[in-house]
């Protein structure tokens, strides 16, 4: 699989980011980090373009699904976002707030890399 | 080894498929990570079960935060204490709470003694004796 998307991972907690970042790296994403959801939120607000979004839940200033909120308002509606969380209640919240998809933590690869090919998929056509 | 005295689960397996010869040491690094942080919210959580009156969201929030990244390296003996450490959160049960931390942290201890084990027991044998992903 080849492919050259942008992806923005959105945790609080650095080694989530590090274990997350390189499974998409390993399909090939190009990856920008946020630590929390107003960072996110701040990529789009600076013009910043995302193949897929990869948001955890529970952070500190902004939440993952308040940013989501925020991030879809501003028109970002092509984007995949993906919620992931180790919080049993996460994925009411995540699809609530305008998410594509959830994942569970800890975040599997294979569960992943689907999610990222349909992006792909959708990119080629 | 330490995945199987029951202190690592598969997640941990799944870091070292994610390891390869772009990362060699990826597995290390995490894990190195996560005994840096680690600390951290404990000793956090360990304040704020001192505070009065007692802060049961602050507690759930930090703990939710130590129990995904423990998770994240298959750290299951933490990850499950955790989980029990949430109920009492729940259950406003402030004992409960500082029972649970003291179980955590010597799981903590007994994690982190293990896995610098681990690590410099791979380093002894040689970069070559231990499995690394080649890129597919």
């Amino acid at each position: 699989m080849t492919s050259s998307l942008k992806a923005l991972l959105v945790d609080y907690m650095a080694v989530e980011r590090m274990v997350v970042s390189s499974m998409l790296r390993n399909f090939h994403c190009e990856i920008t980090l946020a630590k929390n959801g107003k960072e996110a939120v701040d990529m789009f607000l600076e013009g910043n373009e995302f193949d897929i979004v990869v948001c955890d839940k529970d952070m500190p200033i902004m939440t993952g699904p308040e940013a989501i909120v925020k991030i879809r308002a501003m028109g970002a509606t092509d984007v995949k976002i993906v919620g992931v969380s180790a919080d049993d209640n996460a994925m009411e919240a995540f699809m609530g707030a305008g998410a594509d998809d959830f994942v569970p933590k800890p975040v599997r690869p294979e569960i992943l890399q689907p999610m990222v090919q349909e992006v792909i998929n959708k990119k080629k056509n | 080894m330490v995945p199987e005295m029951g202190y690592l689960d598969e997640q941990f397996n799944q870091l070292e498929e994610l390891q390869d010869e772009s990362s060699p040491n990826f597995v290390e690094e995490v894990v190195a990570l996560f005994l840096k942080d680690s600390p951290r919210l404990l000793s956090n959580i360990e304040q704020t079960i001192g505070k009065y009156p007692q802060d049961f969201y602050r507690l759930d929030s930090l703990v939710h935060q130590l129990k995904g990244s423990g998770s994240s390296i298959g750290a299951v003996r933490m990850k499950n204490e955790c989980s029990v450490f949430k109920a009492h959160c729940n259950d406003r049960n402030l004992e409960g709470c500082r029972r649970s931390l003291q179980k955590m942290k010597r799981e903590h201890a007994t994690l982190k003694q293990k896995l610098e084990s681990y690590f410099q027991l791979l380093r002894q044998v040689g970069p070559r004796e231990h499995a690394v992903n080649s890129r597919k």
